[in-house]
């Protein structure tokens, strides 16, 4: 039972990041930009929340740092796919590249240290104990007590689902997506409103660095993204960028992650256990494609 | 050709003034870094053999990367292949111990193999299930990192190190060194006058470069582009995996060590995009990628700024490169539709044609 509430709280935990950049990258995804940069986005803000909570002594500019963080790097995104036609996964790859060195980089020339950098100066966000729940057994500790964040996310995925769906902004937005020249014609400019995805899913992204880096750790490491960017990439595959199907998704692979985590107590060694959320993405895919073909497979013996 | 030479080298004039105004912000001595990052990698016979070495392992990942890109094998797995090839010739090289004529050869087929392997893996996928590549060889990337991770902390740990390693190799697969340059030096470039015929000399190649550019029309010409979907994501891994391969055969460990490969994999990539995918532009590009990474060792030595700078560099000469590319090329295609417009003012032509929009596919 101890284990299980144990599972269900890590999954919660591990779901958070990947959900936040998917949602952003739910705006990328209706708006056909390629976003392969997330991942960089993602460790930008982890850096810069972290600087702007060390320098300033306080969450509130840490979190606004990773999200300002997010935000630039998704601005030289835009200015360069979509104002000056650059390829999109030419200019993502680059701007991860961007993210790794230059975080890298930063973390030596602002930090003098290496590999990671740790201060009790750094501020984490603060945890969030709901009354009521909080003092239920088994749902407590799995509901209670986590970064803020971790509400603000799941608000977030119905709020989006909302904006994408139920607004003329999404529906612009999906317009863009579907057909620039349609979007342009009735007097919206379609690669203002691409650009506009572009910085939504930075901010997002920068807001998931911050939960990385201010979440449930207080500290930047190179890399520290490992790959969530990506992560989320391959979930907004899985669901067609819908959000309420991007938490179900997120908080799948938040088990898997999770799972990952409790069995490093058992004799399985860590480096296989670590391995499992990146082996449960190859799988989804898996399955995935076999729905696809079966569904296609379907729909041509209906017309057949 | 030339105009391509020129765009190329405007966007790395403009990505190094940027890099020198982000020396300068920061209040390092911008000019004399720049000085001593070029001294360094260039301007004596020490310095040209570091690039020379260094530019070793980015030739094969970037021909890797430039080989499957060019195409449309989106392999971002280059580091998985990368440590696979690593790790098969670590674990050769200690299991067999056979004179230097014998050794060497096989070790390099061993890395060829292993890169391969664990490209066809993402390969297979893509043919058997319609699993996008990009994402299965990132993920792939990731498994391969922890896997080579545990082996070396693990069941092939070197009880006599305290850091995650594997023993040395036998020498019968060291690779000489002639005053400091690495025989590895002289397989990479094999492999790359290899890489080029079957590139730009061969019919495979020509059906590969059709298939990237258009893979409809690969199909209605008759290739075959299931089969060489594989088999261009096979060399894209073998090219990866020799890479890992030469950095156990050559250099000075000859041992599988903890966080070995570095970014080596990652360069590849962005040499590759920054070349257009063409072979011969990813040789350049990875010798320039070398020289800075090289010379940015001196730079800290001399001004202090720290050698990472060189990823930063790097990065904002691909995007400089790559948007002075492509914007001009709008300009070019703005400037032509002008003057048909204006001929087609004259006579009245048609002149709806406009340009396809043709975008990447974005997965779904």
């Amino acid at each position: 039972m101890h284990l299980v509430i144990e599972m269900l709280r890590s999954s919660v935990l591990a779901a958070t990041p990947v959900l936040l950049a998917g949602l952003g990258g739910t705006y990328t995804y209706y708006a056909n930009v390629f976003n392969i940069a997330m991942e960089g986005m993602m460790l930008i803000g982890a850096f810069t929340a972290v600087a702007g909570s060390y320098l300033a002594g306080s969450w509130v500019v840490g979190t606004l740092a990773g999200m300002v963080g997010g935000v630039v790097a998704a601005l030289v995104f835009a200015v360069f796919a979509v104002y000056l036609k650059t390829d999109e996964f030419v200019t993502g790859t680059a701007i991860n590249m961007l993210a790794l060195g230059g975080t890298t980089y930063a973390l030596r020339q602002m930090f003098r240290v290496k590999g990671a950098f740790m201060s009790p100066m750094i501020r984490a966000i603060p945890r969030i104990r709901i009354p009521l729940i909080g003092a239920l057994p088994g749902i407590g500790p799995v509901a209670s007590g986590h970064p803020f964040l971790v509400y603000v996310t799941l608000a977030l995925a119905i709020v989006i689902e909302w904006h994408m769906f139920r607004t003329r902004y999404g529906l612009r937005l999906r317009a863009a997506g579907e057909d620039p020249r349609a979007v342009d014609s009735v007097g919206v400019s379609s690669d203002r409103i691409r650009a506009q995805a572009i910085l939504i899913s930075g901010a997002l992204c920068g807001l998931a660095g911050v939960y990385l880096s201010l979440g449930y750790v207080t500290l930047f490491a190179e890399n520290m993204s490992n790959g969530r960017g990506w992560i989320a990439l391959a979930v907004i595959i899985l669901t067609r960028g819908r959000p309420l199907g991007l938490l179900t998704m997120s908080l799948v692979f938040g088990f898997f992650d999770g799972l990952g985590l409790s069995l490093q107590s058992t004799r399985i060694p860590p480096q296989f256990t670590q391995m499992v959320p990146y082996i449960a993405t190859i799988v989804a895919l898996y399955l995935y494609s076999r729905e696809k073909k079966r569904v296609s497979a379907g729909q041509a013996g209906q017309a057949g | 050709m030339s105009k391509n030479a020129i765009t190329a080298l405007a966007g790395i004039v403009v990505a190094l003034l940027a890099g020198l105004a982000i020396l300068w912000a920061q209040g390092y001595p911008a000019l004399p870094s720049y000085a001593a990052l070029f001294s360094y990698s260039l301007f004596s016979k020490f310095a040209i053999v570091s690039t020379l070495n260094k530019a070793t392992p980015l030739v094969l990942t970037g021909l890797s990367a430039a080989v499957g890109f060019g195409s449309n094998c989106v392999n971002l797995g280059q580091p998985g292949q990368f440590l696979i090839g690593a790790m098969a010739v670590a674990a050769f090289g200690i299991a067999c111990d056979l004179p230097t004529p014998v050794m060497i050869p096989l070790a390099i087929m061993v890395a060829l193999a292993a890169g391969a392997l664990w490209a066809g893996i993402a390969a297979g996928l893509r043919r058997r299930f319609n699993m996008d590549e990009f994402i299965t060889t990132l993920m792939l990337n990731f498994i391969a990192d922890y896997f080579t991770l545990y082996l070396i902390s693990g069941p092939m740990w070197d009880r006599t190190t305290y850091s995650p390693m594997t023993k040395m190799t036998n020498p019968g697969s060291w690779l000489p060194m002639w005053d400091g340059l690495s025989a590895a030096f002289v397989v990479s470039c094999v492999a790359f006058v290899i890489t080029w015929v079957i590139w730009d000399r061969s019919k495979l190649g020509y059906e590969w470069r059709v298939m990237g550019q258009n893979s409809a029309f690969a199909r209605v010409g008759g290739c075959r582009n299931e089969a060489n979907f594989t088999r261009a994501m096979l060399l894209s891994g073998a090219l990866a995996g020799l890479a890992g391969g030469l950095m156990i055969m050559g250099g000075m460990q000859h041992r599988f060590v903890k966080g070995m490969g570095a970014n080596y994999a990652w360069d590849g990539v962005m040499i590759a995009i920054v070349a257009a995918n063409g072979m011969v532009p990813t040789g350049l590009y990875a010798l320039f990628f070398a020289a800075i990474q090289t010379g940015a060792m001196g730079m800290e030595l001399e001004t202090a700024v720290p050698s990472e700078f060189a990823l930063v560099l790097q990065a904002i000469i691909v995007l400089f490169v790559v948007a002075s590319r492509e914007s001009t090329r709008l300009l070019i295609n703005r400037w032509a539709a002008k003057l048909r417009a204006r001929a087609a003012a004259g006579g009245a032509q048609d002149i709806g044609k406009g340009e396809g929009g043709e975008r990447r596919a974005s997965g779904h």
